[in-house]
């Protein structure tokens, strides 16, 4: 047994604050692409390539059209990254991702009833508004019908469970809502779920950016804790967490930044799974970089996806989701498939 | 000197909502105790483990930590007095492992979960004590078992607890990991006065580490008091639901426990009782055949030491022993004569001879004088170490007297079966 002089370990940590020039380079690297793609997204758009004439009233026009895209899919990207970091680390699984407690499924039901129903009365301001209500309503029943049987906290097998059973009545409801509606209703609600980065009210952005402030803070308060619940629930109680509430709360701004996404930009999906993979797989699993890594990470990757989407077959746009997984899916395969130890277990 | 008390439970009955797992539990462990939690399986260990750690809140009384009732405790707080090591943690994510051994310090760091130069120096001297330094950079998954314990206890020190709870975190290690875990255990209890409550499976281990046993029987407290007190035959027989014996090492003066081997011997009584001359190892395949076979075995004269003398005392077996290194005394002979006077049959195995042991010879000649069948390994003349060949001119004699010959061990049991059925 080696004995333990005190005062020579406690003199300095060289053991475990080691400075990692390679980490400190890959960051670098990381936030240089990140500019250029945010850039070059700015270049990019159905009128042409390149800075627009900003001398006339059209051109200047479509620079802010952009740039208010890219508020939109760095806000929606981020939060649904965010998300899906949060799940993946609460509910311990890699296919956990910002719809697995059926908030896509509600939501969607929300916005297909409103656009279906909404003849002029229902203005197009209510519909995020009522995305992000009923993706909210369909957390709560999701985690009561989890609760059910269990003393106190849900077990994460019953809430991933009542979340996927609540998704599935949802989406069958939303089936048969289109199919008996019209053609125009029912081409409005499938553009809706494909999901776009049409930028939506000025107000409707100003609060939403308040709320994924509020939530990414919230969540970047919790990341260390995040840490310890990769360990899982009962570990993370001996260590001294109020871990039941840690994953109450982590839950709650995990929807609600899916809600907001939602809400925003319709479902787009694939950005909740795989930039969480890959921004672990990159950066590895500590969550205090990886919370606002994966936010970054995913907002910028969004941007591009929407440049890439309105420019490619112009003037027609390609649904924003079809690119993410499209284009997004190779590229992440290689990235995880050469980093896949520090991705998940192997 | 009153100690204090580090863990109370007071008439504790926990479980779960349909379930009643413990039973008006109450027991307490002192300041600086080494104590092991025993019993069967779903005795309720694990669920007083949940329940001392606040992780399960009691039906009804109460756990106290230093004279405080655990569930009115601050979690970060019961975390500076009270660390457990689960049986197995699982990391999902490619955590290093010392991004896994700082989680112990989750609860203090402040709100950033920034560490400070304190915690730092928690987590290193923790790494050290459990030898994990040199694993700080690796993943924890890629880790082997015992490597992944030493990390999980690296973890939980770093915690900087009073008391350490371990829910049979050792039991699935291999021997030299389980010894130098628990190594790393006795020198906290002994060094850092830390409290220690073990969940375990091996008595035998934990007899010799514990200051106190606590042995747990469908979710009661059976008995509670030193090793020597708790382990009695007849309670742990009972408890365990199998017959069990306790020795106490005539060398270290350890208990030790043990059950398979003589459940094995009790499996076909044949209430026939053989003595074996054996020395230097041959005997062993011998002891371990006869008594599969339902014989009574006693064994001798042996040398202390001698590889068929731990055989025999592992075995359970009588046996008439001698000085280390000592020819055979007249007074051993005259022992082992007692010996043979009650078996039905003496068999002498692929023993060499020298001077030291000849006499022992001596004992088959008494049993064939007595009418008693003997077998006598062949080859004996690649075994004579004596000067002039006297054990083969002696066992020449023997031969010429009635003993058999064998030569495999079906043969031998051949033998001893006829002469049984006779």
């Amino acid at each position: 047994m080696k004995r333990i002089k005190h005062s020579a370990v406690g003199a300095d940590n060289s053991f475990t604050t080691q400075t990692r020039s390679r980490a400190g380079l890959r960051m670098l690297l990381f936030f240089a692409a990140l500019m250029a793609l945010l850039a070059l997204s700015m270049l990019l758009g159905p009128s042409g390539i390149g800075i627009p004439d900003l001398e006339s009233p059209s051109g200047s026009a479509i620079l802010s059209l952009r740039f208010s895209r890219l508020l939109m899919g760095m806000m929606t990207g981020a939060a649904l990254s965010a998300s899906g970091v949060v799940f993946q680390a609460l509910l311990r699984n890699p296919l956990a991702e910002p719809y697995v407690l059926g908030v896509s499924g509600g939501a969607g039901l929300g916005a297909t009833l409103t656009i279906l129903a909404g003849t002029g009365v229902v203005a197009s301001f209510s519909l995020p508004v009522v995305a992000f209500l009923s993706a909210v309503v369909t957390l709560m029943v999701v985690y009561g019908i989890a609760s059910q049987g269990s003393t106190g906290q849900p077990s994460v097998y019953s809430l991933i469970l009542s979340g996927v059973i609540v998704s599935s009545i949802c989406s069958s409801i939303i089936m048969f809502l289109v199919s008996t509606a019209s053609v125009e209703g029912m081409h409005n609600v499938i553009w809706w779920m494909l999901g776009s980065l049409q930028p939506v009210s000025a107000g409707q952005q100003l609060l939403s950016a308040a709320l994924l402030f509020g939530a990414l803070a919230g969540i970047w308060l919790l990341s260390p804790r995040l840490n310890a619940l990769a360990l899982g629930r009962e570990m993370a109680h001996y260590q001294g967490l109020h871990a039941d509430l840690v994953i109450v709360i982590g839950l709650l701004f995990a929807t609600l930044l899916a809600a907001i996404a939602v809400s925003l930009s319709g479902m787009i999906g694939f950005v909740g799974l795989i930039v969480p993979h890959v921004m672990r797989a990159i950066f590895g699993p500590d969550h205090r970089k990886l919370v606002p890594l994966a936010a970054l990470g995913g907002g910028v990757f969004l941007v591009v996806c929407d440049a890439v989407a309105r420019t490619l077959l112009a003037p027609v746009e390609i649904p924003v989701g079809v690119v993410t997984a499209l284009a997004g899916g190779p590229f992440f395969l290689i990235i995880l498939q050469r980093r896949m130890k520090q991705a998940w277990i192997a | 000197m009153m100690q204090h008390d580090a863990m109370t439970f007071r008439n504790v009955s926990a479980g779960y909502k349909q379930r009643k797992v413990l039973d008006n539990v109450s027991f307490s462990v002192s300041e600086g105790e080494f104590v092991s939690l025993i019993g069967p399986n779903g005795c309720g260990k694990s669920t007083l483990l949940k329940t001392a750690a606040a992780l399960l809140k009691p039906l009804s009384g109460k756990v106290e930590l230093f004279g405080q009732d655990v569930q009115h405790i601050k979690p970060a707080l019961r975390a500076s007095l009270l660390g457990v090591v689960p049986q197995k943690i699982e990391s999902p994510m490619a955590f290093t492992v010392d991004q896994i051994v700082m989680n112990g310090r989750i609860s203090s760091m402040g709100r950033w979960g920034t560490p400070s130069s304190v915690d730092h120096d928690l987590v290193e001297r923790s790494m050290i004590y459990t030898d994990v330094l040199d694993l700080r950079e690796r993943f924890f998954t890629e880790l082997s078992g015992g490597e992944q314990q030493r990390v999980a206890l690296a973890m939980v020190l770093a915690q900087d607890p009073k008391i350490i709870m371990l829910d049979e975190s050792i039991s699935h290690l291999d021997i030299n990991h389980r010894q130098e875990v628990l190594q790393i255990l006795m020198n906290l209890n002994r060094e850092k006065q830390m409290t220690i409550l073990l969940v375990s499976h091996d008595l035998t281990l934990s007899a010799g580490i514990s200051d106190r046993f606590l042995l747990m029987e469908s979710g009661t407290l059976v008995k509670a008091g030193t090793p020597v007190e708790v382990l009695e035959p007849e309670v742990l027989s009972r408890v365990y639901n199998c017959d069990l014996h306790v020795q106490q090492d005539p060398y270290t003066g350890y208990l030790q426990v043990t059950g398979a081997i003589d459940s094995l011997r009790h499996r076909q009584k044949l209430n026939k009782s053989v003595h074996v001359i054996a020395g230097g190892g041959s005997g062993i395949e011998l002891y371990r055949r006869l008594l599969i076979e339902g014989y009574e075995v006693t064994t001798g004269v042996l040398n202390r030491l001698d590889s068929d003398a731990e055989a025999a005392r592992a075995l359970n077996i009588p046996a008439m022993l001698e000085q280390p290194f000592s020819p055979v005394g007249s007074d051993a002979i005259a022992q082992a004569l007692k010996m043979v006077a009650d078996a039905d049959a003496v068999i002498l195995s692929q023993v060499p001879f020298g001077s030291g042991n000849l006499v022992n010879l001596t004992l088959a000649e008494a049993a064939l004088n007595s009418g008693k069948p003997v077998f006598l390994a062949d080859g004996i003349t690649t075994r004579d170490y004596t000067e002039g060949k006297a054990a083969l001119a002696f066992t020449t004699r023997l031969m010429q007297s009635g003993a058999k010959a064998w030569h495999s061990m079906s043969e031998l049991m051949t033998h001893l079966q006829l002469y049984q059925n006779r």
